[in-house]
């Protein structure tokens, strides 16, 4: 029971960082990515739908965390508070900016918007490097270890957003985006040299922390690197975002199993009446979490069309 | 007494769940009125029909963004300044939130998306259907939601071991009166409010004297009878709970009867004068609509919903009492609860986070202050659309492409 509930947690965070990587990616490329109006208003439209089935990912595991594994709750998050206000106002704004940014059509309310989106997207990936390197430094931010987690961190979301607008932002077959297609091609480009910074970054972050002498059972964390040097590898020298897209997701999904395995987490035995309650009731809604999930999923897959409720 | 981080802890949760819940009763209330629409749209085929439920869903949508932001916002707050609460009873109070964030939440946000991609791409009725989860999936949440709050009101279902709180009857937690009664409550007053918004906003149009193809005369009349319809199953209900108030079963189980008079004798400050006040807001405002509604049903006959000008003045006031309702109710049950967080077993002030003064008003600032600025914009939004009405709302078809003239053809 104690390591279905585990198991449980970590794959509501790898599909988190899975999926919502490549809207929070997308979002903090932005700036880079899109720079005419029209690029940027498309961009939102790649990212807008797709966000609402992503973000739920976290939602649930934070629903996880805080009825199942209480301590854990105390533990990591009452001990660092600053930086879990950080993740959450960075969600909160990036968020607000999604779901705003469309309803006027005033150039001001655009810029507003957008550049919430931008910096909570920042934000919310600098957030997630702190707090896994909090996890593996057992409990402490190092001067050393943390901004280069951070900085690695950022990178592996970056890659996975160039990897998705890649694909999304490429014109839909209504003509619609033609004036963008600009946006696809920097985003194609970027996976490249993305790539080959999170090779650089990756290493040095695990260095860092095994510097700092964090990390519990070094052989498994060690492995997690090692599959994530490899994803980046398989993708960094190729031209086009070819095979970025599954490597990226490669990438993110260690990103939790790493924390989980190398952190010192102080994970009890989740309650038997609490588990028992949670599976039962969460059961029968299964099949229309894998249906919503791959629906919409499906339905994004194609390039964005150009007009809705988000932009 | 402004650097005690209790004060912060205890407003800011009053205010962003004040505000969460505002925006929770307009989706409740709304999300049935809409998947009866679209029902009636979908089975008739009818265009006139669909632009309605367009112009509907397009201020749910808007709403139900504000809804999930202020959700998140109490989320965290729970993990961040009620730690003691969580430290001991994390285990059965955070076990339904859990149900509510992984059965509920994810698979409502997940087809809601669907629902708002899926305009002109999707069979109509499966697209109905993607609406019919998301309304289950509304309640859904709405009652685990009820089952954690209705814990802390009539803690049942658990043992203390080695001062933890374990949960043992999962059954009694989920069937606690104090939890089915509120979700009743939540529920029938959920639709009062979504019957009033919908009747209220067509009235302000047949006013103006704006109603393409009928839609606010057909809104008027729905909206006005599904409120009648909630009236008074609300208050019987409702009033159901006051015969909850004695004593909870599990009384004595972590603290003895001894401390228990003497915490309640220190008493709760001015906390129970302002529920007194809450519960006479909530009766007040329902009696109002007990003196409007069958007004405006007589009115219906007579032709009166139309075309009399005071009735449509009166009627876009209305929602907003019904939501000023609501939030009085929650003043009486969270602060009739006080001294207690769960009643009988912890104190409020045991179950806030040892905050540094500092940390607790940043908090406060930040997230207050989000909430606050949000929330303001979401509402003007949703008047300025409401009030603008199915032309240029946020769901309204996209306009047709305008060939050639800006986008080059590519004839080779
Ligand atoms: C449109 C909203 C609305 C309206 C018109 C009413 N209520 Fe209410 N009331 C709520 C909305 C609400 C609420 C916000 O939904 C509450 C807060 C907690 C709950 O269960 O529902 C609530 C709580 C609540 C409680 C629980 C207090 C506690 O648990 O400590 C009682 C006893 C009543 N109500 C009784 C009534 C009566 C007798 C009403 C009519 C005369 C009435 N309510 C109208
Ligand atoms: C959404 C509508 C709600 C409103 C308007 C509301 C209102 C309030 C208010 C006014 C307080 C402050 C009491 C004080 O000053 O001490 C409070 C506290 C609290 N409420 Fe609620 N509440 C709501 C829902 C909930 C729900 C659904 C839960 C549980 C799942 C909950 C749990 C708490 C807790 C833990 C506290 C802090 C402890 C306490 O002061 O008793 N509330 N709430
Ligand atoms: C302490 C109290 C509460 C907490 C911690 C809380 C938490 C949240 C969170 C995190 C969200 C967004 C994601 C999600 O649903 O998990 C949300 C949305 C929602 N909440 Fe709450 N909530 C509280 C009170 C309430 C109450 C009292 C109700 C209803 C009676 C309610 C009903 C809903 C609904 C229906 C949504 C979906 C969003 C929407 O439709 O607007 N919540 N809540």
């Amino acid at each position: 029971m104690e390591s279905v509930a585990v198991l449980f947690l970590v794959g509501l965070l790898a599909g988190y960082f899975v999926l919502a990587g490549c809207d929070v990616g997308l979002g903090m490329l932005a700036p880079y990515a899109a720079r005419t109006p029209a690029e940027r208003r498309r961009l939102v439209f790649a990212v807008a739908p797709y966000f609402l089935g992503s973000e739920v990912w976290l939602v649930a595991a934070v629903g996880v965390v805080a009825g199942l594994f209480p301590e854990l709750e105390g533990e990591v998050v009452a001990g660092h508070q600053p930086l879990f206000v950080a993740l959450l106002a960075g969600w909160l704004w990036r968020d607000a900016g999604l779901w705003l940014r469309g309803r006027l059509d005033a150039p001001g309310w655009h810029a507003v918007w957008d550049a919430a989106v931008v910096v909570g997207s920042w934000t919310i990936a600098l957030s997630w490097g702190l707090v896994l390197a909090v996890l593996l430094g057992g409990g402490t931010l190092s001067p050393l270890s943390a901004p280069v987690c951070a900085v690695a961190v950022a990178v592996l979301f970056l890659l996975r957003g160039a990897a998705f607008g890649a694909e999304r932002l490429v014109p839909a077959d209504d003509r619609s985006g033609a004036d963008c297609a600009a946006s696809a091609d920097t985003a194609a480009r970027a996976t490249r040299v993305l790539a080959r910074a999170g090779l650089v970054a990756v290493p040095v972050a695990v260095v860092a922390v095994w510097v700092d002498g964090g990390v519990d059972r070094e052989a498994a964390a060690l492995a997690g690197a090692v599959v994530v040097v490899g994803a980046l590898a398989a993708t960094a020298g190729l031209s086009g975002p070819h095979r970025s897209r599954p490597t990226s997701a490669v990438a993110m999904a260690v990103l939790p199993l790493v924390a989980a395995v190398g952190g010192r987490l102080p994970v009890a035995v989740p309650d038997s009446g609490s588990a028992t309650l949670v599976a039962l009731a969460a059961a029968p809604m299964l099949p229309a979490m894998v249906v919503g999930q791959v629906w919409l999923y499906r339905m994004v897959r194609r390039p964005a069309a150009s007009s809705g409720f988000f932009a | 007494m402004f650097d005690d981080p209790l004060l912060w802890a205890r407003l800011q949760f009053a205010l962003t769940a004040g505000t969460h819940y505002m925006f929770v009763a307009f989706t409740l209330g709304m999300a049935a009125l809409i998947l009866v629409s679209q029902f009636s749209a979908v089975l008739r085929g009818d265009g006139a029909r669909m632009a309605a439920v367009r112009f509907w869903g397009g201020l749910y949508a808007v709403n139900y963004g504000m809804g999930v932001l202020s959700g998140l916002v109490m989320e965290l707050q729970l993990a961040l300044n009620w730690g003691g609460l969580n430290d001991v009873f994390g285990h059965v109070f955070g076990a339904p939130l859990a149900v509510e964030t992984v059965a509920a939440f994810f698979v409502e946000s997940t087809f809601l998306g669907l629902w708002i991609f899926g305009w002109d791409r999707m069979n109509r009725w499966a697209h109905l259907a993607v609406f019919g989860v998301v309304t289950l999936t509304a309640y859904l949440s709405a009652f685990w939601v009820l089952v954690a709050n209705g814990f802390l009101k009539n803690p049942v279902g658990f043992e203390m071991r080695d001062g933890v709180a374990v949960l043992t009857d999962p059954v009694a937690l989920v069937t606690n009166p104090s939890a089915l009664l509120a979700f009743g409550h939540v529920a029938t007053s959920a639709l009062l409010v979504g019957g009033l918004v919908m009747a209220g906003v067509s009235a302000y149009h047949l006013r103006r004297g704006g109603d393409p193809e009928g839609m606010f005369r057909r809104g008027v009349r729905r909206g006005v009878l599904v409120a009648s319809l909630a009236l008074f199953p609300t208050p019987a209900v409702g009033g159901a709970q006051y015969a909850l108030f004695g004593a909870p079963p599990t009384s004595g189980t972590t603290l003895a009867e001894a401390e228990i008079e003497r915490i309640e004798a220190a008493g709760a400050g001015t906390a129970p004068v302002l529920a007194e006040a809450g519960n006479a807001v909530m009766v007040l405002c329902w009696t109002v609509f007990l003196l409007f509604l069958p007004v405006a049903l007589l009115a219906w006959p007579l032709r009166g919903l139309d075309r009399w000008r005071w009735l449509q003045w009166v009627l876009p006031v209305m929602p907003v009492l019904s939501l000023l309702a609501g939030v009085g109710g929650w003043v009486y049950r969270e602060l009739g609860r006080q001294p207690w967080a769960v009643r009988h077993h912890m104190t409020t002030a045991e179950a806030v986070t040892e905050l540094s003064p500092g940390l607790a008003v940043t908090s406060f600032v930040l997230f207050t202050g989000a909430s606050a600025v949000l929330a303001g914009i979401t509402w003007w939004l949703l008047v300025r659309f409401a009030r603008r009405g199915p032309e240029g709302g946020p769901l309204a078809p996209a306009p047709p492409p305008d060939d050639g003239v800006a986008v080059p053809v590519h004839t080779y």
